[in-house]
């Protein structure tokens, strides 16, 4: 009496296992010869819809090499999901949403082809970026594992008519100017005793990658070409950190930021006056409050003593081939056609970001474009000069860190800016040294 | 007198504590339904509802699709839960075997491990069977559970021995006892196990942000995440308040369908704890 | 006989036994190697012996994490307890809508903390949340829920009250009903007040429930992660920062499985001790 109840609870068992839903992965035509290629996007709209559309001519003009998409999720665990990934051996054939400061990484797992076999590697990144920004995406080992593809360049948006209303004609351009300016934008319109209006706002929780909008944009407009870390040493220049440290907390301790965060955005919402950002909040504002916000773009501001050229953060993204391809020739191919000038043009026109191409603002491709789109030629400008975070495998513990610290000095005021910058300094040579 | 005094102040106490429980909920609602820039107050009228969040959310996010693979993955978890369950509880309960010491141990023992000790580990046999992107993925490592397992061991414990002595004086043996005796009297834990098991499948956000990336298998509160999270939402706070309460409304609609066996399954379970 | 139940024993057991092996003991030896290693995912681990327990010995993190999950865990679980057991006996008192309030209050429990997650981190808003827009109406000043790092941790806990009270108030109701009205009766009669009544007899007699609660609670307590992984990522100043929210920092975050593996076994060991402690505890008190 007992087998039957057993086997009644293994039929269930393995009707369970049988029955689940699942997709069939190698759906490959009957052709003969057909290579099927996986592409991770992200699930950015206008990038799927990009995507979609890139990958829909390919497959028309390539019937024996068919591209299947898949979305990545774009959320706190994008990179948790590459790494189960890779450590899985799960990686598709091509993804183009891949942060550059997790390359190295990926490239001392194994996990990324070498680029610079490819024959025509050296061409395609010569026509796209002058060898002094090509640099900064190459490995400390010499190799190129990831071709820059986007860059959405930070710059400082501001509400015009809240500077107008406050009698200042232009928008600051040094951290004095700034301050100065921001206890005028700072303020309680409706007089219940609270500050309603504020001159900016940053997202005070510690999430490392916060930091590329605030320290790291302002560090790059101010410290030239010092990257914070290279080849496994500590290079931040400490007087920048310093500098940088000390802005925010003015900000902070004057209530010039509040010290929250918003589940909106505050600068649409006409809460703030100014924001560090990229273009893609100018699409977004044109695409839901087109005309209803009077704003300006100019550089982010730097130290008063800075006699520099222009620099910001370039929040790039990159594109990789993963080592499990069993095709990287076939997807080399791909990879170069979702670069090409037309497909570059339509990532202007679709998704309002910058292709990374040395010729972007004078192409004449491309001034159509701008030309209807001026604002964008702002950021486009930007580009060329436009940094990116290093190229060491630590690189998000470091921002952790510099979140941390920016926590301390500037958001909470424990510390002053240059004890910050000492400790910032201290507290990445100790984890270059665990890591080694 | 007295008493009604008590009993005016109970339904005060009560009455505010609902609207502390209560108006959360309702606010994000009529949130969900007002234009972005007016969520910021707190009343919950307002002049120009829309469904705009909503059909946002439903434009960008294959929300029904999403609910329909979570009613699938908490269905089948349930049911192989409260099966397996329920064998291996009366092993542990109601058969005198020397191995049910060390098993009871060792299940009171993995109950209190972190689970995020075993994530990866996990995921890379997931990915070894060769379940990524595939339902199965996120059914199996849930199949039974050390909590079930001790639940069902605790009501057994309650079920007195003289009815299994009669039965198995009878000849029946263990394993229909567990099927034609003690199952029917194990109703009110068969409820409690199934419905705390698939609460919880059903909320779970993590594994399924591991082992699915395809959008047509995403989990209900995993598309919402990441819709959330990601840049579907883009800063349209309504939409985000829409599509959590797109999450919150089927599970509140079972609760109110099985909110009593909830409460009754804690009567018979949680006090011989 | 024996020999029988034995078979029977092993027979019904074999599905968890099974399951185990797989997804329990596998894993966990895994994770028991992976203390000794360094690996971060996805290149081939790398033995360092002692390394990584020699870390987290003076790690501040660590101890930080530690203390910051007890210091949530000192706040949520009495505050529990008070508020279920006094909803618990406002809806033993009543009848009428009893079933209606006890639905409402339980509503919490069965939503995905995504949800809830999402809906606090609007009510916490410092400058516009529903909370502080209430306080301010009050005449009172505002309070800086979740960005002050002396309020953050009580926030959240206040906020994982909000979420769990109903379980346990479901609970305490439970055990409330089953004890006998003779007794309060009796007691009436001999002249003890409310108060009296509710300490000599309810709260003695509640003692199995409270146990349950008091475990219960803690295990949940300890695997705090999701509230401050959503709502403040660990700060201000690390306040937030539960032991299970570093681990996962440090394992997932920043590729140190094998760091993290250690972090977790330590912790396993010390939630091990805390909650051997408690039952003793309670059971001898």
């Amino acid at each position: 009496m007992c087998r039957p109840s057993t086997a009644t609870a293994v039929l269930l068992l393995s009707a369970l296992l049988a029955g689940g839903c699942s997709r069939n992965r190698s759906a490959s035509g009957g052709g003969g010869a057909v290579v099927t290629l996986t592409y991770w996007t992200s699930t950015n709209r206008q990038e799927v819809a990009l995507a979609t559309e890139l990958v829909g001519k390919w497959n028309r003009l390539h019937p024996k090499i068919q591209v299947r998409m898949q979305q990545l999720p774009v959320n706190q665990s994008t990179e948790e999901v590459i790494v189960a990934a890779v450590s899985a051996g799960t990686t598709p054939d091509i993804c183009s949403n891949i942060w550059p400061g997790s390359v190295p990484e990926y490239a001392r797992a194994g996990a990324l082809v070498r680029l610079n076999q490819f024959a025509d590697f050296d061409s395609l990144v010569r026509a796209r970026m002058s060898e002094a920004a090509m640099a900064g995406f190459r490995s400390e080992d010499g190799n190129s594992y990831q071709i820059p593809w986007k860059t959405n360049p930070v710059m400082m948006i501001y509400n015009r008519q809240l500077f107008r209303r406050a009698g200042i004609a232009n928008p600051p351009r040094t951290y004095s100017e700034y301050l100065a300016d921001a206890g005028r934008l700072t303020f309680d319109e409706n007089h219940d005793g609270v500050v309603d209006h504020w001159m900016g706002y940053r997202d005070v929780r510690p999430i490392w990658w916060q930091r590329f909008f605030d320290f790291y944009t302002l560090y790059c407009a101010a410290a030239g070409d010092r990257p914070i870390v290279e080849k496994g040493g500590v290079t931040a220049d400490p007087q920048v950190c310093a500098e940088v440290f000390g802005f925010f907390a003015e900000c902070f301790r004057n209530g010039f930021y509040p010290k929250t965060f918003f589940q909106f955005d505050p600068f649409i919402a006409g809460n703030v006056a100014t924001e560090f950002v990229g273009p893609w909040t100018i699409s977004y504002i044109k695409e839901n409050y087109a005309g209803q916000i009077d704003y300006g773009i100019v550089p982010v501001p730097v130290p008063d003593s800075y006699r520099g050229p222009e620099s910001t953060y370039g929040d790039h993204k990159c594109m990789v081939i993963f080592s499990t391809s069993r095709h990287p020739a076939e997807a080399w191919e791909f990879l170069k056609f979702l670069v090409n000038e037309e497909a570059d043009l339509r990532l202007l026109q679709v998704a309002s970001q910058i292709p990374v191409r040395r010729d972007i603002v004078w192409a004449p491709s491309y001034r159509s474009f701008f030309d209807a789109n001026p604002d964008l030629r702002l950021f486009a400008s930007q580009a060329l000069t436009a940094r990116e975070v290093g190229q060491s495998p630590d690189e998000k513990e470091i921002f952790d860190t510099i979140s941390q610290v920016f926590e301390e000095c500037s958001v909470y005021n424990r510390s002053t800016p240059n004890e910050a910058a000492a400790a910032l300094l201290k507290r990445i040579g100790a984890i270059l040294a665990w890591n080694r | 007198m007295r008493n009604r005094a008590s009993t005016v102040a109970a339904y005060a106490f009560l009455s505010l504590f609902f609207v502390a429980f209560l108006y959360p909920f309702l606010w994000m609602i009529a949130s969900s339904l007002k234009p972005d820039l007016e969520i910021v107050s707190m009343g919950l009228t307002s002049s120009n509802y829309t469904l705009g969040n909503y059909l946002l959310v439903f434009s960008r996010a294959p929300v029904v699709r999403a609910f329909l693979n979570s009613l699938i993955v908490a269905s089948a978890v349930t049911v192989s839960v409260v099966l397996f369950g329920a064998m291996v509880g009366y092993a542990l309960a109601k058969v005198k075997w020397k191995g049910s010491v060390y098993l009871t141990a060792f299940l009171l023992f993995t109950m209190m491990l972190p689970f995020q000790l075993t994530l990866i580990p996990t995921y890379t046999l997931i990915v070894k069977l060769g379940l990524t992107d595939n339902l199965l993925g996120l059914i199996l490592p849930n199949m039974l559970t050390a909590v079930a397992v001790i639940m069902f061991r605790q009501f057994f414990q309650s079920i007195p021995d003289t009815i299994l002595e009669a039965a198995r004086v009878d000849g029946c043996s263990e394993v229909k006892l567990v099927f034609k005796i003690v199952m029917p009297l194990a109703k009110p834990a068969v409820v409690t196990v199934a419905i705390i098991t698939f609460l919880t499948s059903w909320n779970d956000v993590l594994w399924p942000i591991m082992v699915i990336r395809e959008r047509d298998l995403m989990t209900l509160p995993q598309l919402v995440t990441t819709f959330v999270l990601g840049g579907e939402a883009e800063s349209h706070l309504g939409a985000k308040l829409a599509s959590a309460t797109l999450l919150a409304v089927p599970i509140v609609v079972f609760y109110s369908f099985f909110q009593r066996s909830i409460v009754q399954s804690f009567a018979s379970s949680g006090v011989k704890g | 006989m024996m020999l029988r139940a034995r078979s029977h024993g092993w027979l019904l057991s074999s599905p968890y036994l099974v399951y185990a092996a797989v997804f329990v003991v596998f894993p966990l030896a895994f994770s028991l190697y992976l203390v000794f290693h360094r690996w971060d995912g996805m290149a081939a681990p790398v033995f360092v012996g002692l390394g990584n327990l020699a870390r987290l010995v003076q790690d501040p993190l660590f101890y930080r994490s530690i203390l910051n999950t007890l210091e949530f865990l000192v706040i949520h679980i009495p505050l529990q307890i008070v508020f279920a057991l006094l909803f618990a006996v406002a809806l033993n008192s009543i009848t009428w809508l009893r079933g209606f309030f006890r639905a409402v209050y339980f509503m919490p429990v069965v939503v995905s903390g995504v949800v809830v997650t999402i809906l606090w981190q609007q009510l916490y808003s410092y400058d516009n949340g529903v909370l502080n827009t209430i306080l301010t109406h009050l005449g009172l000043g505002r309070v800086p829920w979740v960005t002050s790092p002396a309020l953050a941790m009580p926030s959240i806990a206040l906020m994982a009250t909000w979420k769990n009270v109903g379980l346990y108030t479901v609970m305490f109701l439970v055990g409330l009903q089953d004890i006998p009205a003779e007794m309060h009766e009796a007691a009436r009669i001999d002249g003890a007040t409310a108060v009296k009544r509710f300490l000599r007899i309810t709260v003695p007699l509640l003692r199995p429930t409270m146990t349950l609660v008091v475990v219960l609670s803690t295990i949940n307590g300890f695997s705090l992660f999701v509230e401050p992984y959503v709502m403040t990522g660990g700060g201000p100043l690390n306040s937030t920062l539960s032991t299970v929210l570093y681990i996962y920092n440090q394992g997932f975050y920043f590729g140190h499985l094998g760091y993290g593996a250690a972090l977790g076994f330590v912790f396993a060991l010390i939630i091990l001790v805390v909650v051997l402690i408690q039952r003793k505890a309670l059971e001898s008190a």
